[in-house]
């Protein structure tokens, strides 16, 4: 049985930035929105179709830890709020293959950051959501 | 189309001192890689020409 384990060498990439090593969560959606086309004759509720293509509406969610030294966490995602960016994820670093394929979300839009997410005792982590753009999956 | 010298060790795979353009950076927003410290408009500067001593005998 095959399954996939992540303890190692997940890529992530936010805007061409390198966030790997203070990154402890990471979770792509690929989504087609849902478009209905039941007609007349129909016996049961039919969405899309071979001649239907609705919408992607992908997101990204991750789960960073916060650090505010130079190059890290905090610098680069505080400008990149408001805006669209890239980002890549992949299961290993290294090339795309057909075992480690590299997903590339083009055009995703950061709504929202929090700076500051502290508690006593804690290692402070952010939770970002990127929204929207287009995914692109290379095997090769 | 603009240069800019890496100034970081976190910028996909490029090290701190090259030089990427505009288009090697295609689909990143430039002005909050600058803002966060990973690029920089600085361009590396060449090395200053010795210049030639004449001593007097």
């Amino acid at each position: 049985m095959a399954t996939s384990v992540y303890l190692s060498n997940p890529n992530v990439t936010i805007n061409s930035v390198v966030l790997q090593d203070q990154c402890r969560s990471a979770t792509l959606n690929y989504v087609y929105e849902q478009l209905e086309t039941t007609s007349f004759g129909d016996t049961a509720r039919k969405f899309g179709g071979s001649s239907v293509t609705s919408l992607q509406n992908n997101s990204i969610e991750l789960e960073l830890y916060q650090s505010y030294a130079a190059s890290e966490t905090e610098a680069t995602i505080y400008g990149l709020v408001g805006i669209q960016t890239t980002i890549i994820l992949a299961p290993a670093t290294g090339a795309a293959s057909a075992t480690n394929p590299i997903y590339t979300l083009t055009g995703a839009y950061l709504e929202s950051h929090t700076p500051i997410n502290a508690s006593l005792g804690e290692l402070s982590t952010i939770t970002l959501t990127f929204t929207g753009g287009t995914l692109t999956k290379a095997v090769s | 189309m603009a240069n800019y010298l890496v100034t970081s060790a976190r910028l996909a795979g490029y090290s701190p001192g090259d030089v990427v353009s505009d288009a090697d950076l295609e689909g990143s927003n430039i002005d909050a890689l600058i803002e966060a410290g990973h690029i920089s408009t600085q361009t590396p500067k060449k090395p200053a020409k010795p210049k030639d001593i004449e001593t007097e005998e």
